[in-house]
């Protein structure tokens, strides 16, 4: 944040406050300092009046004033102190670093405010916490960090995008992703790579309709706002990280070995009446073999290096920061790159004028290896674990063995996942600049005009080769590239007053506009004649493929008013609305408002709590509001053809034809929510407590419905349906030890339930798709009265007198148990959202070491082990099996097994058997550092040295059976399709050290 | 002031924001198309489309029928349909995406017929050979349907916005099958424009097929004798096995036998026939992608395979291969292509919806129905499809013709029926042929020793229309054992 906009806020909170005094005048001078340096910037003010200076950049002041006066000094990060003047000239402060949270100033939409004075349901995320370990994805490391905020890591591969639920889901068809403002843009990516974490100075969470319904249509999901790092007057800093992190494989599955896989198939042929397919002779050679997880999991190095210059005048502040960041995948050949330079300018032109620029431009690129999902081996994380381990990866002559001939029977689609890492690449690479400027202008005092323009723009590009030496392959490519661009203007007129020493506004009114337009370009071939060229001559193909281009622009054009106001700094009101307007709608349906209430209460202003020392802070809020999604893309409300390609003779004709979508009449799905909650301190806030309860509607759903497929159009969409959240969030903050030693803890939890209130016609919604042919149905549906995405098919009755899986008859056509097992006999038996979602995090510091913990856990979620399917169960393929499978398998003898009679025999269905508990509680981070004591050895030459030593999810504990119980394997943009792991690229653990320098 | 400036600065974006929210896609509409002879010919080659998808005639529906026949056995998930007990839910799934795609096609066709006579700078001549072309597509659409499915509801270019319609009974389908086929025999040009498209002889043969199908033998003959007549077709001759890759193989462009087929390329890696791929085996390289061999067959345990003349050529297209059911299992390679540059929709087969040998089996045994007696020249016909298949010249005598005095016309129909059992296997034509016959249980039961079920004659209503269509009860309209 500027520091004049602070300085205009510092003024307007302090005026008022006492009556002004005149008195006999002389001049104080003083030094202010922070640890032995000089602090300059900081605002010192004669208390009641708006007489004041700021500290020079050596820290040093002078100013006139009445020995009766109070001497106010402030400065963002550090406790306000009040000083009597006295007779004293010199007055030097020391500035202390605020510990105390609740006085922070909190960056809201198109403004910031006190966090004493937030009305609505605020959470605030600091840089420490952001980067106590290297996470490629600043949602990651915002895991656990923050109540009502569930990030869900979809899988472990480097550079995927996670997905992240405020208070819930809200949109069936639309995206459920909270809208990210990167220093007043609103990001339009999906997560906020842009961003190092290294150079967030602080993220705000807006979750309840007061903060976000500024938003308006893009509120729904709640609102990040990631503030960088501002440069600061006063000596120029230089800050310098760097770590070097080993991840390895959390764990391994127990597989067969290749006796044991000898052995299970010959058992196999015998059920089936074939005769053996190994000989006594081979089983007995056989030995060991192979793991395949070994061949395909490997320590993977991550490193990671920021460096950053801070500083500035009275007249100009800059920061600007560098940062590499350098992972490895755990699967070989996969990685993550970036690569950042920002910069952020301040520049005071004269009393009336500054600007403000920002500009980012990171280059990241992905190496993908994480070919999931896929039936019978069919993909390579599925080949890793079903590879025969009798077989090696490798001929004698040093081709790639072809593992889906290898037995007569085997699995026609087994990949051998060596030939897949090596022989196919597949790379991604997005230049994205987000870059913005403002100009604020305050012509009078309160009076702000900011006007603001920015531009985001992504320009990417993917390479996907496969080469010669890939098992029935003369040579693939494609490429494609595409730009995404958003231009935003926005003007905003701010005013803040205080009238009659009681009475506090500030008034906002806003216009904005934003376009977002978007174009891609891709092209392929097949039939190469040398892998020399990789995708970079496409015209060499044999069979060159059809080129695809696209095209698309979309709108919004907002206003927006909000009004702060104050009584006796114990009453708070926010009002605010927000319409918006967007080209994505049809004619009439096009605008949407979205206005919201707030009220919260200080209670401890009151004087009945002013004397009780035990609560230092006591504050009720409550808010109500609506916001929105937009749900839907450019264009959907129009009749368009789609083109497409079809054969005559030996050539390509074109086609026109609709689409399979028949366009509806649509408009906005709207979010109503009502909010209460309390914050309370004790023991001087030594110990905070934020507790807030919400229920939100979201109506107007814009919902799929189906149509009979013999209209040929077999969807439309219609705004039908509606779905509630409603939840419970605690945040505790506890300073446990502050001496010597120094014990900090903090922890939230979180509890949200959403149900499915209406869908159109009362019709079930079936979604999470897997087809692995042994088993092919839907995982989960969307029920009227039933939670979320809940897991819906056969309930499992032991096995029969053959071994093989029956299942219970619960109903029929007619509504009652009718002797067959059809789609009647489905029932829910599972639900992937978890009661309740915490993180706890703990640093303690003694003398010059730091130790921090960070816990975090997710309770009574369901996953979906789709990946079983294939290792546990479908017997006839030549798969590798869990051993547990070896171990444990009907047989006449042992009836009551877990795993049903080896048999290809077997028509098994989607049942409970497959649902596991993927509850966890992990140790996300363990970190001990040290601190040199530079100020104690003299170097006066270094401002702080730490090496620290982390360890990633160390500790796991959970009972879910696969590699990792953090898992979507459907994604976060299927809202249905929920704790579904189908093979996902696993998640790592890893061990990491760095050194930060500060000078 | 300044506040003015502002406030200027919101005016000026409300004056334009109107103008600013205006979609203006860069794509064509469906309300401003249909109006010249290229828009209409994209509309039409629409039709095509949905047809050739993967879960159509691309490869799902073939795939199919090929799983229960008197000569073939279905493996994996097309295992199950080999027992002839009807359809389990996977293949339940199957069947409803093909019904997806079909009536896909249809509406496709539908919208040329609605919006064709509309079109602005059409001649009339041309709108006639527009709308006889989306005619035929949907009548052939439609008699694909009502084999498999029995009656299905009705879509026209009259009742196509209906979002539920009624289920319609088999003889109303049929009504429009005659009436499209009429349309389009009166109205299609004499040579197709280009090769996958249908002329005027491509609807006679449609047409022949259909009252073949519904035992007209009189109209079957005649129609399929106008084709014959017309001497626009003759075989490919054929001396050794691998002379088949003359008509079937992946670089065939068109040929003398070719009538009216589906057609697919290896060009641009997504446009070729995936069926090719169920049928093969990845270590035969007979398929360049790999191969599923979902379906195969047993030189022993198969007793139509088993009983098969070694000489002919058309049993050399089956190979012997190792896929851990037992030592005689065998593959079909009439469909390959080892150039098929990877999986998927890569091979450049096409699909012989009719061959001229089609239409001169069906003129045999049409005749012979017809007239209760057997023609020289229908012994001829018989004859010229069985000599091509030994490698001799169809249209000349040999030591393998059938002759006229051996059989009766109750021998010659089995003789007949048998010999488009060999002529069309993998064309997925084989389990209607002995459906048409009425006897499809006995005929199945003979050959395999299995039972067929009345569930399996014909397919599910399936639920993409019941579930959605409260005009189909699904109680009284489904079909039997679903």
């Amino acid at each position: 944040m500027n520091i004049n906009l602070q300085l205009v806020g510092c003024l307007l909170l302090f005026l008022g406050m006492s009556h002004f005094s005149l008195a006999q005048e002389a001049q104080v001078r003083g030094k202010v300092t922070e640890e032995g340096m000089a602090l300059p910037g900081v605002s010192i003010l004669v208390k009641g009046t708006t007489q004041g200076t700021t500290s020079d950049i050596d820290g040093e002041y002078k100013l006139n004033v009445a020995p009766s006066s109070i001497l106010v000094f402030s400065f963002i990060g550090y406790a306000t102190q009040e000083v009597n003047v006295g007779d004293r000239s010199e007055i030097n402060v020391v500035m202390i670093p605020d510990f105390t949270t609740l006085d922070d100033v909190v960056v809201v939409g198109y403004g910031t405010v006190k966090k004493s004075d937030l009305t609505g349901s605020v959470s605030s995320v600091k840089n420490e916490e952001i980067n106590a370990f290297p996470a490629a994805n600043v949602m990651q490391a915002l895991s656990g960090r923050a109540s009502g905020v569930q990030v869900k890591q979809n899988t472990g591969a480097p550079g995927a995008p996670v997905s992240v639920r405020i208070r819930g889901t809200n949109s069936i068809q639309g995206s459920n992703e909270p809208l990210y403002v990167i220093d007043g843009f609103p990001y339009t990516g999906s997560n906020p790579t842009i961003v190092s974490n290294n150079d967030i100075e602080s993220m705000e969470i807006l979750k309840d309709a007061s903060a976000t319904a500024i938003y308006g249509s893009r509120g729904a999901n709640g609102v990040i706002i990631i503030t960088t790092k501002r440069g600061k007057a006063g000596k120029t800093t230089v800050d310098f990280e760097t770590s070097y992190g080993v991840q390895t494989i959390r764990k391994k599955l127990d597989l067969m070995n290749a006796e044991e896989y000898m052995q299970f198939y010959n058992e196999q042929a015998v059920n089936d009446n074939l005769a053996p397919y190994f000989s006594q002779q081979e089983i007995d050679n056989a030995g060991e073999g192979y793991d395949w997880q070994d061949l395909v999991f490997t320590n993977a190095p991550i490193k990671n290096t920021n460096f950053s210059v801070n500083g500035g005048s009275d007249k100009t502040q800059f920061s600007v920061s560098g940062t590499v960041f350098d992972q490895e995948g755990i699967i070989k050949g996969s990685s993550y790159k970036k690569y950042s330079i920002r910069a952020y300018f301040s520049q005071n032109i004269n009393k009336m004028l500054s600007l403000d620029y920002g500009a980012t431009l990171t280059k990241n690129s992905i190496e993908t290896r994480n070919s999931s999902g896929g039936n019978r081996g069919g993909s390579m994380i599925g080949g890793a674990i079903s590879a025969p381990p009798t077989l090696t990866p490798y001929n004698d002559d040093g081709s790639y063995t072809v593992l889906a001939t290898a037995y007569p029977f085997i699995s026609n689609v087994l990949i051998n996942p060596l030939n897949q890492i090596n022989e196919q690449t597949s790379e991604s690479e997005a230049n994205i600049v987000l870059a913005n400027a403002a100009l604020n202008f305050m012509p009078i005092e309160g009076l702000t005009l900011r006007i603001y323009g920015g531009v985001e723009n992504n320009d990417s590009r993917s390479n996907n080769y496969t080469t010669l030496n890939y098992i029935n392959s003369q040579g693939s490519a494609s490429v494609s590239s595409s730009r995404n661009l958003s231009l935003l203007s926005e003007n905003t007129l701010t005013y803040s007053k205080v009238f009659a020493d009681r009475h506090s506004l500030t008034a906002l009114i806003g216009a904005t506009y934003q376009d977002f337009s978007s174009e891609f370009l891709n092209g392929s071939g097949t039939g190469f004649l040398s892998d020399i060229t990789e995708s970079y001559d496409l015209g060499s193909a044999e069979n060159p493929g059809i080129p695809g281009t696209g095209y698309s622009y979309s709108v919004l054009i907002s206003y927006l008013a909000r009004v702060n106001y104050s009584l006796d700094n114990k009453y708070l009101f926010t009002a605010s609305m927000r319409t918006d307007g967007s080209s994505k709608y049809s004619d009439g349906n096009k605008w949407g408002y979205f206005p919201s209430a707030a009220f919260a209460w200080k209670v401890k202003e009151e004087n009945f709590l002013k004397d009780v020392s035990a609560i230092s802070e006591l504050k009720f809020r409550t808010s109500f509001g609506y916001t929105g999604s937009q749900a839907i893309g450019a264009y959907a409300t129009l009749n368009q053809l789609n083109s497409g390609k079809t054969v005559f003779g030996d050539a390509l004709y074109n086609t026109f034809a609709p689409g399979t979508t028949l366009p509806g009449n649509l408009r906005w799905e709207t979010t109503q929510q009502a909010d209460v909650g309390f914050d309370i301190g004790f023991m001087q806030n030594r110990l905070i407590l934020t507790v807030d309860a919400y229920i939100k509607n979201t109506k107007d759903l814009l919902n799929t419905v189906q149509l009979p497929s013999s209209l040929g159009f077999v969807r439309t969409i219609q705004n039908v349906g509606e779905i509630q959240n409603k939840g419970l969030e605690l945040t505790a903050d506890a300073l446990i030890f502050d001496s010597d030693f120094k014990w900090n803890v903090n922890a939230n939890i979180s509890f949200n339930r959403t149900n499915v209130v209406k869908l159109y016609g009362g019709q079930d919604i079936l979604g999470g798709s897997v087809n692995v042919t042994f088993i092919n149905d839907n995982t989960s549906l969307l029920r009227e009265g039933e939670q979320m995405s809940v897991f819906f098919g056969y309930m499992n009755d032991g096995y029969d007198e053959n071994g093989k899986e029956i299942y219970k008859d619960l109903s029929g056509a007619e509504g009652v148990p009718d002797g067959l097992i059809n789609q009647f006999d489905k029932a829910i038996i599972g639900n992937p959202n978890p009661d309740f979602y915490y993180g706890i995090n703990s640093v303690m510091s003694y003398k010059n070491f730091d130790l921090s913990l960070f816990i975090q856990g997710s309770q009574g979620n369901d996953i979906v082990n789709v990946s079983a399917i294939g290792n546990t169960l479908d017997y006839g393929f030549g798969l590798n099996m869990l051993k547990e499978v070896y171990d444990d398998h009907w047989t006449p003898e042992n009836a009551d097994a877990k795993y049903p009679v080896i048999t290809r025999n077997l028509n098994m269905r989607y049942s409970d058997r497959l649902v596991e508990d993927g509850s966890f509680v992990r140790l996300r981070n363990i970190q001990l550092a040290y601190n040199l004591p530079v100020q104690n050895l003299g170097i006066d030459w270094l401002r702080n040295l730490q090496i620290y030593g982390s360890g990633q999810n160390l500790l796991t504990l959970t009972k879910y059976s696969w590699w990792d119980p953090e898992v979507n394997s459907q994604g976060g943009s299927n809202a249905i399709g929920q704790g579904i792991d189908h093979y996902s690229y696993p998640t790592a653990k890893s061990i990491t050290f760095g050194i930060k320098v500060g000078l | 002031m300044k506040k003015l400036l502002s406030i200027f600065c919101i005016v000026s974006l409300l004056f334009s924001c109107q103008e600013a929210l205006e979609e203006n896609p860069k794509s064509l509409a469906v309300e401003t198309f249909y109006n010249t002879n290229a828009e209409v010919e994209a509309a039409l080659a629409a039709i095509y489309d949905p047809l050739r998808s993967d879960n159509a005639f691309g490869a799902l529906y073939i795939a199919q029928l090929e799983a229960y026949t008197d000569y073939s056995f279905g493996r994996g998930s097309y295992g199950i349909l080999t027992t002839f007990q009807g359809l389990d839910g996977n293949n339940e799934g199957r069947t409803q995406s093909m019904w997806n795609q079909f009536y896909l096609a249809i509406r496709n066709a539908n919208i040329v017929i609605l919006n064709v006579p509309d079109g602005a700078n059409l001649s009339e001549e041309d709108k006639l050979k527009y709308i006889a072309e989306a005619k035929f597509l949907r009548a052939f659409v439609y008699f694909t349907m009502v084999k498999n499915w029995g009656g299905v509801p009705v879509r026209t270019e009259a009742n196509m916005t209906e979002i539920e319609i009624p289920r319609n009974t088999a003889e109303e389908v049929y009504e429009l099958i005659f009436e499209d086929l009429a349309f389009a025999e009166a109205n299609l040009p004499g040579v197709a424009p280009l090769p996958g498209k249908p002329s005027l002889w491509a609807a006679k043969t449609v047409l022949a097929d259909v009252h073949f199908y519904r035992q007209e033998y009189q109209q079957a003959r005649d129609k399929s004798l106008e084709v014959i007549s017309s001497e626009n077709y003759s075989l490919v001759p054929v001396t050794v096995a691998e002379d088949f890759e003359k008509i079937y193989g992946p670089t065939v462009v068109t040929s003398s036998e070719e009538i009216f087929y589906l057609k697919f390329s290896r060009l641009s890696g997504s446009e070729g026939w995936f069926f090719v791929q169920f049928i093969h085996h990845p270590g035969s390289g007979l398929f360049g992608g790999g191969g599923y061999y979902a379906h195969y067959s047993d030189v022993v345990a198969n007793s139509t395979l088993a009983s098969m003349d070694r000489d002919d050529l058309r049993f050399q297209l089956w190979y012997p291969w190792n896929i851990g059911l037992g030592a005689n299992s065998v593959l079909s390679k009439k469909f390959s292509d080892p150039d098929a540059a990877g999986g998927g929709r890569t091979a450049g087969n096409d699909y012989p919806f009719y061959r001229y040998a089609d239409v001169l089996l069906m003129y045999a045994e049409a005749d012979a129905r017809a007239s209760g007696s057997i023609s020289s020249d229908a012994m001829e016909k018989l004859n010229m499809v069985h000599r091509r298949a030994y490698g001799y010249d169809p249209n000349m005598a040999s030591e393998v013709d059938f002759e006229l005095a051996d059989y009766s016309a109750a021998m010659f129909y089995e003789l007949v029926i048998k010999e488009r059992g060999y002529e069309t296997q993998m064309e997925g034509k084989r389990w209607l042929d002995l459906k048409r016959t009425g006897q499809v249980k006995e005929r199945i039961k003979a050959a395999t020793g299995k039972d067929v079920a009345e569930k399996h004659l014909l397919w599910p209503i399936p639920n993409s229309e019941l579930n959605f269509n409260s005009l189909i009860d699904p109680a009284t309209d489904q079909n039997p054992g679903y």
